[in-house]
């Protein structure tokens, strides 16, 4: 609240600067926004920006956390398979499947009652995807389509877990590899 | 032939049809494989339960109430309670409703004890209701979950109940909805675990008025989305004595804080160990996998009941769980909102679930309707579990726009399960249930249970600003078992034991459970129809301590009473 009474105090000091008596020619001009408001709003506009490109590296950070999270846990898993250690492979593949739901979720439950937070503020960062039905609301990264196949290789992993195979592990493990790097891939 | 005589015999002749057809007619009323029939009003059933205001002006206003089959008095035979909400005239209560309790009578009637029992709510606007002997004096006992504060009735012996929720701990004011009893680490003492809905007050609710535009054509009332959830509680159960709240010690934490709705225990992983489903409106499912030790993990998505097949969460608020193919493993039902399919979670074992909604024809029948208590029960007794789904939207705005997909009141469906293992399939049959599921309502709590002890499963059924629905099962039902067990602290029907048949190469399985549907509690008695056979070859119950009780060449059409420690 004190931000918002300091924002609106900033403004309406600029609005009075830039209301003040002009000079005989630049009244000729017309009405017009005055610049000094129309510079602060551009500020304002690449702070905006700002904070939504900043909204998309925290998503791609939370997604790199859960990726390397299940690279661990694939690595326990092989190795606990290895062993012959039935339950920490268990374990370790239960884990490996959590992290590519979270994936496939932009991150756990937590993250998901902050997605909501936002919604209910009227913030979708993909607004027009999803009008157009490429993203679940308030997704980021994780398009509809990826998100569905990242949640099959998260129950399929899940399904092994009692009995998993170092190859099947793998040959799973690489279809969300594939989908996080193209999901990931720098923008152009 | 003279006039006289042609005319007197086309008259013949149409009477003769007209006969041919009423016995038809009645012919096929006798064989209809389901036939339903609302019989509360002279049953003695009628106590109408208050839901807000007529414009629904606040979600509380829609979100009704759910019912429970019971046995309070250990007479064997079913009673009935329902809870109840409050009227509304503007921000004005106009009236606070009371629960009822009904004790069913050897006639098949019911008598409104509500008073005698001191069961009615204590003024509080009621949501749902669990059934369970929490102080193992072997009488059941009731939770009330309600908006304000939680109710929970000790069950005295002797007739009447006592609110004790204050004095052991579990009032847990806010808007509680779907509560469920379980054993979470197996010390003998059942534990509770309640949903919560929005995290609101009362003069908020009062203040309300409609303010969301629906597709640009009504103004309804807010939310869910836009308002804040409550977070969920698990309440551990300290030796009857008192309930602490253990819910971040358990690790059920409601991360997501989802709108909470149906709860259910049951060993949804096969590993023997109680686990939780909670059915959650606009956010994903959640699934409590008990990891021993009263400690669970969240395992929802992964596990792949959490979302839709296409990985979107839905707008969850009943559930039923049963094996509807016959592979001996549990599947998964939750009711939606309209336009979006209700989902058929094919349990795939270990704990896996798959959306098999479009594939098992649950999808289509259940797309249009908005949907709230639900049932797998063996209507027909074929030993086939089918699917009952209570609908009702809940703005009573849309009746103004016929181009608006559904009406307020809505009518119950009724899915005939016609799967084989592996391959769950149901086919829409409430055109041809009787004149019980006509009716179009805004039905919100399901319950099933055998009231009259027929042998045919009944349903009970709540509705806004309506008298509940009874509905008698009157169709062509098969051969049946319905096992009546006494726990060890002679409490009827002891939560969390498991009831296991043999029967014509068939095995069923089945446990007793409280806290289903939709806020509610069926029969506790576990039901079996089993087609055409007489015998069953083997009849088992593991009791909720591991051990087990078993009975040999049990003749069908009965029901077999079973004692712990026999």
């Amino acid at each position: 609240m004190k931000l918002h009474v300091r924002s609106v105090t900033v403004v309406a000091l600029l609005a009075a600067t830039a209301l003040a008596p002009k000079p005989a020619a630049a009244q000729a001009a017309g009405p017009s926004t005055p610049a000094e408001l129309v510079a602060t709003y551009k500020s304002l506009a690449d702070g905006i920006l700002s904070l939504k490109r900043t909204e998309e590296d925290l998503c791609r950070s939370i997604l790199a956390a859960a990726h390397a999270h299940g690279r661990v846990e694939l690595g326990r898993a092989q190795a606990a398979i290895k062993g012959g250690d039935a339950k920490a492979a268990q374990n370790a593949v239960e884990n490996l499947a959590a992290s590519v739901g979270q994936i496939a979720t932009e991150g756990d439950n937590a993250v998901a009652a902050v997605r909501k937070k936002l919604l209910d503020g009227g913030h979708h960062h993909n607004a027009a995807g999803e009008a157009q039905g490429v993203f679940d609301e308030g997704f980021v990264i994780v398009t509809k389509a990826a998100k569905a196949k990242l949640l099959a290789s998260s129950r399929a992993i899940g399904q092994m877990a009692s009995a998993p195979k170092a190859d099947a592990l793998d040959a799973e493990w690489k279809k969300v590899d594939a989908l996080f790097a193209e999901l990931t891939k720098p923008a152009k | 032939m003279s006039a006289r005589f042609r005319v007197l015999a086309a008259l013949l002749g149409l009477a003769l049809v007209v006969v041919s057809l009423r016995r038809e007619r009645a012919d096929a009323a006798e064989e209809a494989r389901f036939r339903l029939v609302d019989v509360a009003a002279k049953v003695g059933i009628t106590r109408v339960l208050l839901a807000g205001r007529p414009d629904k002006d606040h979600l509380l206003d829609s979100s009704g109430g759910g019912a429970a089959f019971l046995d309070y008095d250990k007479d064997g035979r079913l009673d009935v309670y329902l809870v109840n909400g409050w009227r509304l005239e503007g921000s004005r209560v106009v009236e606070k409703g009371k629960n009822a309790l009904y004790r069913g009578k050897p006639d098949g009637t019911f008598e409104d004890v509500t008073d005698a029992a001191g069961v009615s709510g204590e003024g509080q606007w009621a949501q749902g209701t669990a059934v369970a002997d929490y102080d193992n004096d072997g009488w059941p006992d009731i939770l009330v979950t309600s908006f304000g504060r939680n109710v929970l009735y000790r069950n005295l012996g002797n007739g009447r109940f006592q609110d004790v929720a204050k004095e052991v701990g579990i009032e847990s004011p806010g808007w509680n909805t779907g509560a469920a009893f379980f054993d979470a680490d197996a010390d003998g003492w059942l534990d509770v675990y309640i949903a919560s809905y929005i995290d609101v007050t009362i003069e908020q609710v009062l203040a309300a008025r409609p303010s969301l535009s629906w597709r640009g054509l009504e103004t309804v009332a807010f939310g869910p989305f836009g308002l804040k959830g409550a977070p969920d509680h698990f309440f551990r159960n300290e030796r009857g004595k008192r309930f602490v709240d253990a819910t971040a010690a358990a690790g059920m934490e409601d991360q997501a804080t989802g709108f909470g709705f149906g709860v259910r225990a049951a060993d949804l992983t096969g590993d023997g160990r109680v686990d939780v489903y909670v059915a959650n409106d606009s956010d994903p499912n959640y699934l409590y996998r008990n990891e021993g030790g009263g400690v669970f993990k969240e395992v929802a998505t992964w596990s792949g009941a959490a979302l839709d097949e296409n990985g979107a969460a839905q707008a969850s608020m009943g559930l039923a769980l049963g094996d509807v193919d016959g592979d001996g493993i549990p599947d998964l039902f939750t009711t939606n909102f309209s336009e979006d399919f209700s989902t058929l979670y094919h349990g795939l074992g270990g704990g896996a679930y798959e959306d098999v909604s479009k594939a098992s024809g649950v999808g289509a029948a259940t797309f249009k309707p908005l949907s709230w208590g639900t049932a797998f029960a063996d209507l027909d007794n074929d030993g086939a579990l089918d699917l009952l789904v209570a609908n009702g939207h809940i703005y009573p705005q849309i009746d103004r726009h016929p181009e608006l997909i559904g009406t307020y009141a809505q009518k119950v469906l009724l899915l005939e399960n016609k799967s084989r293992p592996g391959q769950p399939l149901f086919r829409d049959a409430s055109a041809e249930a009787g004149p019980g599921l006509e009716p179009a309502r805004a039905h919100r709590g399901l319950v099933i249970g055998d009231y009259d002890d027929d042998g045919r499963l009944d349903v009970l059924l709540t509705a806004l600003d309506a008298a509940p629905v009874l509905l008698h099962n009157e169709g062509r039902a098969g051969s049946w078992l319905t096992v009546a067990c006494e726990g060890a602290h002679g409490e009827p029907n002891p939560i969390g034991a498991v009831v296991t048949i043999r029967s014509g190469g068939r095995t069923q399985s089945q446990d007793i459970a409280s806290g289903d549907s939709f806020l509610g509690s069926h029969d506790p008695r576990p039901h079996f129809g089993l087609g055409a056979a007489e015998k069953v070859d083997e009849v088992d119950v593991r009791w909720p301590d591991g051990t087990h009780s078993r009975r040999r060449d049990v003749p069908a059409r009965q029901i077999l009473k079973i004692r712990y420690g026999s």
